[in-house]
């Protein structure tokens, strides 16, 4: 029998540092794993770019050369396109795969799914360490995929993040099978952290928390996890198939064979289109916990709210097509897409304005996280904007591969969800250190990034629709103006990283410790905000208080 | 509320679970609207040989997210049971795997508590035969606290 133990457990964490962060199985802290190793492959993936955009700053190739590539020019330079395709294609890979889901998905998700809850951790917490390892073995893998023999007799293989065959079967070398590989790994971990989501969230909740009770953040994650598990296993078949179609002769895409390399375009995109709202709906649940807290109002319209997440979820499976609208599909197939691809309009519009109806009549604070979420919200529907001209079919067919597309999934993507990741940092990085981040320079940082940001994308809409084709790395003088300017923006974005980094560090070690539970105010009102910070090893092994979540009376 | 009263001819019987969010119709639908999502693709590629590769990669998602719920809810499938005769007082303590964890007492020597100075808010604790037991440690502080009112009850009226 279980004896009565009268005392109660003051645990103290006696883990010495690899045992807490190498074999990990706390979900707190495989978040914060998650958060910085994320944060280190995205500077990788953004000096990437840094780099494309200094090439793509005047007319002509001054950097990327056969002689070698350089950061300073000295005037003799033979074009080398390989090397460009290698850095569009990792910048692409890195992106997608081992940036932005695992800072959102892996880092938040992991870090305040649980608390929101009120789980003890998550359902399966060794499974989880593995999730964490396997990103890692990936994301290593596409870094090595860049430096080792590929095509055209050179390092790295340059056939787009996409993979499409025969492009990415007839690379040679064996760089195309690292990055293959490192996306399976992606896949896995993603695959079984949304497994360990999914039986946490359905049935680890506090009791008397019903489906329509969780906060908006859980349920974002909860829809996220839904997504990969039915859109990657998608993916994880193709990139097999692409893989035993170079290596074992199979001819599942190639025409010779009686393959089909469109159809790999129909499953690649079966798994991108939900992939793009994978990357994006954790954020939408930050966004809507930031903006309630910073308008000290509930937030408005929270069952619209959780459908609307559901509803993006659901129809992101069935548009998937409005990405190839140029491949030759017949007319009432690309009316079907259309249509579709017109309808994520509502959803999405229902969150925008319930987020704005949030604000109406709030008394709105304009601290680092609330600027960040004003500009996701921003920036946000600005991308929706153009996605709607983009996906009429017959606008496409001029739009198509021009650096308008380029525009647009920048601004949702780019701008959008990093725009979340950084509203999120500000505003946890205080929960998760116990250390507040220093408010002028997260203020100063944003207004660089926003406008860094803005100046890089916003003059790509202009040089999409004077024609210039996206994937070059050259262009006619004519184009010459607004890249010069794109160029800037992206010197500016990246001064803006820089800071953050320096923000983050400082934070940690000489920011201003965090006394109070819930140093916002009582509109933050989920689980997290009434533990310590930085929260105990273990939170919520006695279940919390139903007074403690649930606020339905309470404002 | 996860406790439950049961009554024999002879005998009060007295069942406790943890609670488990997740009902078995709710999984009924996570899988069944799972199971409908992932046909979707295939329908795109029907007729060609990748339908069987991309469906063995979905038959193994299904698979591994149902096994994670049953084993999860394996798991939490700890139980304790409280049988109240005429001459004895019965506790067994069922966990996931391992051994059952047995008590025996004449309820009229044994006192029900709740300690302020236990691991968990409203601790209720069993006394008897030399030992004292922990009861329902996995419900809420508001559920023990009613089951006290409860047991004390029927052990006055024993």
């Amino acid at each position: 029998m279980a004896d009565a133990a009268a005392h109660g457990h003051d645990h103290h964490d006696e883990r010495g540092f690899f045992t807490r962060w190498f074999m990990s199985t706390n979900h707190k802290d495989i978040g914060i794993l998650y958060l910085f190793t994320s944060g280190f492959v995205g500077f990788i993936a953004v000096a990437f770019t840094v780099y494309m955009r200094l090439e793509l700053k005047d007319p002509g190739v001054q950097y990327m050369c056969q002689e070698g590539i350089r950061l300073i020019s000295d005037g003799v330079c033979a074009p080398n396109g390989h090397v460009w395709n290698v850095i569009v294609t990792a910048h692409g890979i890195l992106m997608m795969f081992f940036v932005v889901i695992p800072a959102l998905f892996g880092g938040f998700g992991n870090y305040f799914m649980p608390l929101h809850i009120g789980a003890p951790d998550m359902a399966f917490p060794r499974m989880n360490n593995l999730s964490f390892w396997l990103y890692v073995s990936g994301a290593s893998l596409a870094i090595l995929s860049v430096v080792v023999p590929g095509g055209n007799g050179q390092l790295g293989s340059g056939v787009g993040w996409v993979l499409y065959p025969p492009l990415s079967t007839s690379e040679q070398g064996f760089s195309m099978d690292l990055a293959i590989f490192a996306v399976h790994l992606s896949g896995a971990s993603s695959i079984l952290g949304a497994i360990n989501m999914i039986t946490t969230f359905l049935n680890m909740r506090a009791p008397g928390m019903t489906l329509f009770k969780v906060p908006l953040f859980a349920w974002s994650i909860f829809v996220t996890a839904w997504l990969i598990l039915l859109a990657l296993p998608v993916l994880a078949g193709a990139i097999t198939m692409l893989l035993t179609d170079r290596n074992f002769g199979t001819t599942f895409f190639q025409p010779e064979g009686g393959g089909d390399p469109i159809l790999y375009q129909h499953i690649l995109w079966f798994f991108g289109h939900p992939e793009v709202y994978i990357i994006v709906l954790p954020g939408f649940g930050i966004i809507s916990h930031v903006i309630a807290t910073f308008s000290k109002k509930p937030i408005f319209g929270y069952l619209p709210m959780v459908w609307a997440l559901i509803a993006i979820g659901g129809l992101g499976f069935v548009v998937w097509a409005h990405h190839m609208y140029t491949v030759g599909m017949s007319l009432s197939q690309q009316t079907y897409f259309m249509l579709a691809t017109m309808v994520i309009a509502v959803p999405t519009g229902v969150k925008i304005f319930s987020w704005i109806a949030t604000m109406w009549g709030g008394s709105i604070e304009f601290k680092t996280p609330m600027l960040w979420a004003f500009g996701f919200l921003f920036l946000f529907t600005l991308g929706g904007v153009t996605g709607i001209v983009l996906s009429q079919a017959a606008i496409d067919r001029a739009y198509h591969d021009t650096y308008y597309v380029v525009a647009h999934f920048h601004y949702v993507m780019s701008l959008g969800a990093v725009f979340a990741i950084f509203a999120g940092t500000y505003f946890w990085i205080g929960k998760m250190s116990g250390r507040q981040y220093p408010e002028r320079l997260g203020q100063i940082h944003f207004w660089m990034m926003f406008i860094g940001s803005n100046l890089t994308f916003f003059p790509q809409h202009f040089l999409g629709r004077q024609g210039m084709p996206r994937r070059y790395i050259d262009y006619p003088d004519g184009f010459a103006l607004w890249n010069e300017v794109s160029t800037w923006g992206a010197f500016l974005s990246f001064a803006s990283f820089l800071l953050f980094i320096y923000i983050v560090f400082y934070t940690i070690r000489s920011g201003k410790p965090v006394t109070e539970n819930n140093y916002w105010n009582e509109h933050a009102d989920t689980l997290e905000w009434t533990l310590p910070s930085p929260p105990p090893e273990h939170t919520f092994e006695t279940l919390p208080k139903r007074e403690d979540w649930d606020r339905s009376h309470a404002h | 509320m996860p406790y439950r009263w049961t009554e024999a001819p002879d005998e009060k019987i007295l069942t406790l679970w943890p609670h488990q969010s997740m009902t078995p119709e709710g999984f009924v639908w996570f899988i069944g609207a799972t199971a409908v999502m992932l046909t979707m693709p295939l329908l795109a590629v029907l007729g060609s040989a990748v339908t069987w590769v991309l469906l063995a990669f979905f038959l193994a998602a299904i698979w591994g997210v149902w096994r994670a719920i049953m084993v999860n809810r394996r798991h939490r499938s700890l139980h304790e049971v409280l049988t109240f005769g005429r001459e004895s007082l019965h506790l067994s303590h069922v966990p996931h795997d391992g051994p059952h964890l047995d008590w025996q007492a004449n309820p009229y020597w044994v006192t029900v508590k709740l300690r302020r100075d236990g691991p968990v808010e409203n601790y209720l604790t069993l006394s008897g035969s030399g030992r004292e037991v922990e009861l329902g440690a996995f419900l809420t502080p508001d559920e023990r606290l009613a089951l006290y009112d409860e047991l004390n009850r029927l052990i006055r009226a024993e």
